[in-house]
């Protein structure tokens, strides 16, 4: 298989402005503006073949939406080699951009006061999507993300799961062959992160399109992903096959549990270890493979109102990688 | 070209989007000349008043001139360049095959469209309840002129504005400051904006005449009232289509380093 995206020794320094906090801060860094330099990328490499779906994930701050940026030629690359589907993505040339897609959760390229078909006819000009593909594309998005009901509201009054599922239709609509997806699930409830999560795979699986996609939350990549990055602080830490990490890293899960009224919750330590209590919410943390077994103990012996079992958060997951060294892939030389 | 047109139509249904915005805006734009209007008429109520070498039609033309250039050429919409690169919205426009410059030109024009539209249903509202005494020119060569001086100004103004807009690359927190509104003030000062520019010593009005500003307004009212020689209007044109390719060529530039330094904020 030919390699979609190859990255290289990837670094990107910013620099920005540091304020000191208010009035008089500002009046300092007015007349003396003092730099500082952050090291957003610190040298990374991989390779992505195409039709692969890569779960890109890491903290808040991570570098991850660095990176996609830097892929899909927004951000210029301090110094490194990228290439994507052989172009280099800081030169924008129209063939390269009629195959990328980036598609971020907290920006929105849809018109604000207009309903969205206006959006989309308008995209449609901008990649010269041929009318039969126009088409084709359209009634597959449309049907896919069950956005038909909506096309024709004005943006500004639909829900943001209804937004997200649009920007979806209109970062899609002329077909790319990679998309960047940053955080696509954000600020979604369930039901809808499962929406979103289920057209991704398919979408992958359909038109053998390389999926980039981040995420600071695990249950995110769960069923969607067989490769993963983990990055932190600009640096790879894992670079595998997810069900790697998972196994050697994320050995507990998380049960959150609300007691529907008091109770002696103290027995709770046998089933596993109580990581918090802030009445009437517990947390606990047990073995990955009981899980689903504690759980179900708990709900026939004690008051529950609410349960739900969660994966561990991907903070406490990149503690233990750093503190096990696994590193597939190092960047180091 | 389908692409601009289409953003052409976008961008008019858009402006609609908020009817009762965009009718306030057109009835603020009556009562201002109104006010100059009374504000200037009351100067010249002796009869043969003559104020640097304006009487009272030249002056209330001067006015009505200023209404609908001032429309056209200081209502640009390269005011959001600023505020793209700041916010971070500018990645959107970035990742698409589509040129950025291009886009706000398009939006643009299809804005002043819509204003001239108005303009001339609002001007022809007012000619006929305020009755001034109004100097319509016949010229065709001083027309075509006008229309000459009127493009240039207003690619000047579009350009100049996009370039302070690009400063956001590099201070992204000056983007909405005193600073940019000063700058604003300033060049609509020099522009003839306020005032017609014959009020400066000749001095002063010669400096002005080798920079872009007085281009802007001044320049394209003074030949529509026929109030300068066909050399000096050669000449203007001259110098503001020497001004145009400059600031084209420091646009280019500046915008391919900040491009460079482009942080994509807002995420």
């Amino acid at each position: 298989m030919d390699k979609a995206i190859v990255v290289e020794k990837l670094i990107k320094n910013f620099e920005v402005n540091v304020k000191e906090k208010g009035l008089a801060g500002s009046i300092s860094s007015l007349v003396k503006p003092k730099k500082k330099k952050v090291r957003a990328l610190r040298g990374i490499s991989f390779t992505i073949e195409e039709g692969e779906l890569v779960g890109f994930i890491g903290p808040n701050g991570a570098g991850k939406t660095t990176t996609l940026k830097v892929l899909s030629g927004i951000l210029y690359p301090t110094t490194g080699y990228t290439q994507v589907m052989g172009f280099d993505p800081w030169e924008r040339s129209s063939e390269f951009l009629k195959q990328i897609a980036l598609v971020m959760g907290q920006k929105n390229q849809l018109w604000w006061d207009l309903p969205a078909i206006d959006t989309l006819e308008l995209n449609r000009q901008i990649y010269e999507i041929s009318d039969r593909q126009y088409k084709e594309n359209l009634d597959e998005l449309v049907k896919l993300l069950e956005v038909e009901k909506i096309l024709k509201i004005q943006v500004r009054r639909l829900s943001l799961g209804q937004r997200m599922r649009l920007e979806l239709v209109a970062g899609l609509l002329h077909g790319p062959k990679i998309m960047f997806l940053d955080e696509p699930t954000v600020g979604l409830d369930v039901v809808a992160q499962a929406k979103i999560r289920e057209f991704i795979a398919d979408y992958n699986r359909r038109n053998k399109a390389t999926v980039l996609l981040t995420s600071h939350n695990m249950s995110d990549l769960v069923d969607l992903v067989k490769r993963v990055i983990v990055i932190d602080k600009g640096e790879i830490l894992f670079d595998g096959v997810f069900r790697e990490l998972i196994e050697n890293f994320a050995k507990k899960k998380t049960i959150k549990l609300y007691l529907s009224r008091e109770c002696d919750y103290k027995k709770l330590e046998l089933i596993g270890s109580i990581k918090k209590i802030d009445l009437p919410m517990i947390i606990l943390s047990v073995p990955r493979e009981t899980a689903a077994m504690a759980a179900a103990e708990i709900l026939q012996n004690y008051p529950i109102a609410d349960l739900t079992i969660e994966e561990e958060a991907i903070e406490d997951i990149i503690r233990k990688v750093f503190r096990g060294g696994l590193k597939k892939k190092s960047k180091k030389e | 070209m389908s692409k601009y047109l289409t953003i052409f139509k976008v961008s008019l249904a858009q402006e609609f989007a908020y009817k009762t915005n965009f009718i306030m805006w057109r009835v603020r734009n009556v009562l201002q000349v109104f006010l100059i209007f009374f504000l200037w008429d009351a100067v010249f109520s002796e009869p043969g008043t003559t104020l640097f070498g304006y009487d009272r039609t030249s002056i209330l033309t001067y006015v009505f001139g200023l209404l609908i250039v001032r429309g056209l050429v200081l209502s640009v919409k390269s005011y959001e360049v600023a505020g793209d690169i700041g916010r971070g919205d500018l990645s959107n426009y970035l990742t698409k095959p589509l040129s950025y410059f291009k886009y706000w030109l398009t939006r643009d024009i299809s804005s002043k469209t819509l204003n001239v539209v108005f303009a001339i249903g609002e001007t022809i509202f007012l000619y006929l309840i305020l009755k001034p005494p109004f100097y319509l020119q016949t010229n065709p060569v001083l027309l075509v002129s006008f229309l000459v001086t009127l493009i240039i100004a207003m690619l000047i103004y579009f350009i100049l504005i996009f370039i302070l807009g690009s400063i956001s690359f590099w201070a992204p927190e000056l983007a909405w400051g005193v600073g940019w509104l000063f700058i604003t003030i300033i060049i609509q000062f020099m522009s003839g904006a306020m005032f017609p520019l014959d009020v400066f010593p000749q001095a002063i009005q010669d400096i002005l005449r080798l920079t872009p500003f007085p281009y802007l307004i001044f320049f394209p009212i003074q030949v529509y009232l026929g109030q300068i020689s066909i050399s000096v209007i050669i000449k203007g044109i001259l110098v503001s289509g020497i001004w145009l390719v400059v600031l084209w060529f420091i646009f280019n530039s500046v915008w391919k380093r900040g491009l460079r330094v482009y942080q994509s904020h807002g995420k």
